[in-house]
């Protein structure tokens, strides 16, 4: 089982087993190819340098329901000003947002595992992210829906896909709950 | 929201008023209340963000958490838009709209 992260004069440490890193890789790896834009040949280069979104690409809030709680619309009930926000932003958001889950991944391979403030913040990202996307995959609509899993937590409650899925939610929960948990105490120690 | 394994050793203090968010200020940044994000890590981003004491980025992370939405940052519409980017990297459920469009 790994070690809950800690503030230690190095930073902040935590400990993965080799299974537990290996598989938050893969889910690191999996929000990125979400998130990553489909560039098509025709993309005006200098939109895509200031990262704005092409004209004709991704001119719309994105299908999957899971993307779409990463990128979600900025203004509500206007789905008009919605859109034109998300053209002038998105591509931006989803660049950052990889930029986190890639620099998490770096992160994560070393053992164990020790991050600076700046490294600290973007794994906290990231696991948010990938927890996200774990959400909407089990359908937690409610914190009623969110307490109903909170039992699976050994692999000997594990008997389907969800209640497989529930058990790494929880686990990448834990994981970021104690990350959060040493990075307010940094804070705290810094003031 | 939801909490981790460990709520922590915070208590809740007393926000002076200075530190009230500024509603004269004409456009604001709304954070929505969802079952996912985690109630410390709420705190940690209106800390780390908008530089807010821990006693006010609690009173507003519960604000979220029991009223399902609260306006945590006001100003011009540039400076709201810039904010709900940045909430969106950190994952929370943002929306900018006008003061007093509720």
């Amino acid at each position: 089982m790994a070690k809950p992260f800690k503030s230690t004069r190095r930073g902040i440490t935590g400990a993965l087993e080799p299974g537990e890193a290996r598989l938050l890789g893969a889910l690191l790896d999996d929000v990125i190819s979400m998130l990553e834009p489909e560039t098509g040949p025709s993309e005006d280069p200098l939109a895509a340098i200031v990262g704005m979104s092409g004209a004709d690409a991704e001119s719309t809030a994105p299908d999957d329901s899971a993307v779409r709680r990463l990128l979600p619309d900025a203004v509500r009930g206007d789905d008009d000003e919605a859109l034109a926000f998300r053209r002038l932003t998105e591509r931006s958001l989803r660049e950052q947002k990889i930029g986190a889950l890639r620099s998490s991944a770096l992160a994560i391979e070393s053992n164990p595992v020790t991050l600076t403030d700046e490294q600290a913040r973007l794994l906290a990202q990231a696991l948010n992210d990938v927890r996200l996307v774990l959400a909407d995959r089990l359908s937690i609509e409610t914190e009623e829906d969110a307490e109903r899993l909170h039992d699976i937590a050994d692999s000997k409650d594990v008997d389907d896909v969800e209640s497989y899925l529930a058990l790494v939610y929880n686990f990448i929960t834990w994981l970021q709950e104690s990350l959060v948990q040493a990075m307010l105490k940094a804070a705290r120690l810094q003031r | 929201m939801t909490v981790g394994f460990a709520t922590g050793t915070d208590t809740l203090e007393e926000v002076r008023t200075a530190e009230k968010t500024d509603l004269d200020q004409p456009w604001v940044v709304v954070v929505w209340n969802d079952p996912v994000n985690l109630m410390s890590y709420v705190s940690y981003v209106f800390q780390t963000y908008f530089g807010y004491s821990e006693a006010k980025a609690r009173t507003l992370m519960l604000e979220v958490h029991e009223q399902g939405r609260s306006a945590v940052v006001s100003g011009s519409r540039e400076k709201v838009e810039q904010d709900t980017v940045a909430l969106h990297s950190y994952g929370l459920w943002a929306t900018f709209e006008k003061s007093g469009s509720e």
